[in-house]
């Protein structure tokens, strides 16, 4: 059959009807009102960036940003290619305290970038900061209304019984002890330990800072926070001074103080009393000695068997296998062979009704363009008088984005 | 004699200016009523101008459904054989080019452009059904799909080759499709599937060599 002589028509015709029934269905879908069509607008969605209030130099950050999977402890980069970008303007970014921190590497945002004043002023707050108030950074912001002991002075040991705290700022602080002088009912002045002299201090907790124009206020304690306490539960250690510690803190310092059991609890099992000797019997003697004893069983089984009968010879030998070897030439002929490729689906069907069926000369050009004309006239010759079959078929599709449009 | 000549300047200066309002009013109306059969009678070439230059309108649309849906849905039934697929196949390629006429930049023919989309949709489409199918093989199960569906010409050799169309690899079984079925040129198909001319014509033939095969061994 010539397919290309003979056009075969398409194998599906749908009537009039369905086409204009699609048609007004998917107008209603897009919302084009047929009888005014001009009115409507195609609503093309445009999503637009929103308005960029700071700016972040983000160039180099990227090598070094990476995100790192608390379970797997496996990092991965992030976004390297915005390098090639360069300055990316990131609009405001919140965070809130459910997400996990690890994933949000602020180390990566340098120093000198988050203090312009163009850029997002990101501090670096840990934990540890938040817990306790003694940070360089806070002293820094309240510096202008500080003012610091010129005197020096030793301190031994700082014993804080009550301090005001909102908002990383301490107002009034009712009994500050120092080794060699005490201060009660320190109000309306300004102390400032130095965080030089802090640093000496390893039992210095809170640096004192007293604004100036802040009147007393109803004193609170601080009470110990347990470590195993969260940011959110913090708020709830501030009590007043008088107040006794809750019983369930107690409980959970008394719990976390508790001396911690190293020794390795008993166990049912018995030590073992020792290393027990080795046999001196090589391992290769014990396979030879197996192997001997199974080819004395087999002599012995045969020994022992009664002898065959002629009739049973006879059924024996019957039922050896043929000396006779069968020929190659008795084999059916297959035609396996002469399918060619992309063909195997059709196999039964041409073994069946084609026999005579023949591989065509199938032949691969590989350069069919930078072959002379004349050849080519030539191999198309061949082609159009049935000869042969020019195989040119090549990386075909292998461009081919089916996702784009 | 000058003032007479002055007079009738005048007077012809204005006659001539009413003349040429009146008649672009008349044009205007005549545009405004009668703008969908003005786009009717455009070439494709010349719809695509229309389209690039005065920009997207739902008459433009409305012109371009009426010109390609049945010829889209006839290239999506060959290709997913079964009506239903076909119709949704159809239905998102035209919600497709609504969404996406304005970036149409005319550097390819209109319909090229819709026969991509069109393609495009009809491949997600087969891979949503079956997501792990391998173009590179032929689907003969296929073929039972098209046993009892709507719309089925009723021509037993056309059914007979849309079924041997099944023992087709995909790419050959679209390249088929669009030069068979469809009359799309070589260069058409060309842009359409990013492929060189040389490819496609050997595609084709294996693919009617194929054909021609199996529908004399079904004879």
């Amino acid at each position: 059959m010539d397919l290309e002589n003979e056009k075969i028509g398409p194998a599906y015709i749908a009537p009039d009807t369905y086409f204009k029934e699609s048609e007004s269905r998917l107008l209603h879908r897009l919302g084009i009102d047929v009888n005014s069509p001009e009115a409507t607008v195609p609503n093309i969605e445009v999503i637009k960036p929103e308005a960029v209030v700071m700016k972040v130099d983000t160039s180099g950050i990227q090598k070094r940003a990476r995100k790192q999977d608390p379970l797997t402890s496996k990092s991965v980069g992030v976004y390297k290619e915005l390098d090639a970008v360069g300055k990316v303007e990131i609009a405001p970014l919140t965070f809130t305290t459910n997400e996990n921190p690890e994933w949000v590497n602020f180390s990566a945002i340098s120093e000198e970038t988050s203090g312009l004043v163009e850029s997002l002023n990101i501090t670096k707050v840990t934990y540890g900061d938040l817990l306790n108030p003694l940070d360089e950074t806070m002293a820094l912001e309240s510096a202008e209304s500080e003012t610091s002991i010129s005197e020096p002075m030793v301190v031994e040991s700082v014993e804080l019984e009550s301090i005001e705290v909102e908002s990383a700022e301490i107002e009034t602080l009712e009994t500050f002890e120092v080794t060699g002088f005490a201060i009660e009912e320190v109000t309306a002045e300004e102390i400032l330990v130095e965080a030089e002299m802090l640093e000496t201090l390893e039992e210095a907790v809170v640096e004192p800072i007293i604004e100036q124009n802040l009147e007393s206020t109803e004193s609170i304690i601080i009470h110990e926070v347990p470590e195993s306490v969260g940011l959110d539960e913090l708020e709830s250690y501030i009590a007043p001074i008088n107040a006794t510690k809750a019983p369930v803190i107690e409980e959970v310092l008394a719990q976390e103080e508790q001396v911690i059991n190293l020794e390795a609890p008993p166990t049912a099992f018995a030590p073992i009393a020792g290393r027990q000797k080795e046999s001196a019997t090589p391992g290769w003697l014990g396979i030879a000695a197996s192997f001997a004893a199974i080819v004395a069983a087999y002599f012995i089984w045969n020994a022992i068997q009664p002898p065959k009968t002629e009739e049973a010879m006879a059924t024996e030998l019957q039922q050896d296998e043929p000396t006779l070897i069968e020929s190659p030439l008795d084999e059916p002929v297959l035609f396996k062979d002469t399918i060619p490729d992309g063909l195997q689906l059709v196999e039964p069907l041409i073994n069946g009704e084609m026999p005579n069926y023949k591989e065509p000369n199938v032949y691969t050009i590989i350069d069919a363009k930078e072959m002379p004309p004349r050849t080519k006239r030539a191999l198309q010759d061949l082609e159009d008088n049935g000869l042969t079959t020019f195989d040119m078929e090549d990386e075909m599709f292998e461009e081919l984005d089916f996702e784009s449009l | 004699m000058s003032l007479n000549f002055i007079y009738f300047a005048h007077w012809k200066s204005l006659w001539d200016n009413f003349k040429k309002s009146s008649m672009s009013v008349d044009t205007a109306i005549a545009k405004n009523m009668s703008e969908p059969k003005r786009l009717q009678n455009l070439s494709e070439d010349e719809l695509s101008v229309e389209l690039v230059s005065a920009g997207v309108s739902a008459l433009l649309f409305i012109e371009i459904l009426s010109r390609y849906q049945q010829q889209i849905y006839y290239h999506c039934r060959n290709l997913l054989l079964s009506h239903d697929d076909a119709d949704d196949a159809a239905q998102n390629t035209f919600i497709k080019v609504w969404q996406n006429l304005h970036q149409f930049k005319g550097e390819s023919r209109l319909r090229t452009w819709v026969y991509r989309i069109a393609t495009n949709e009809s491949i997600n489409l087969i891979r949503k059904r079956k997501p792990t199918i391998d173009f590179d093989e032929a689907q003969p199960e296929m073929a039972d799909m098209m046993s009892e569906d709507l719309y089925l010409s009723g021509d037993e050799i056309a059914l007979k080759l849309q079924k041997a169309l099944c023992y087709l690899p995909f790419k050959q079984k679209l390249v088929f499709t669009l030069r068979y079925f469809e009359d799309l040129t070589y260069e058409e198909i060309s842009v359409l599937t990013s492929t060189s001319e040389g490819a496609l014509k050997a595609s084709y033939h294996h693919a009617v060599k194929k054909l021609e095969i199996y529908l004399s061994v079904l004879r």
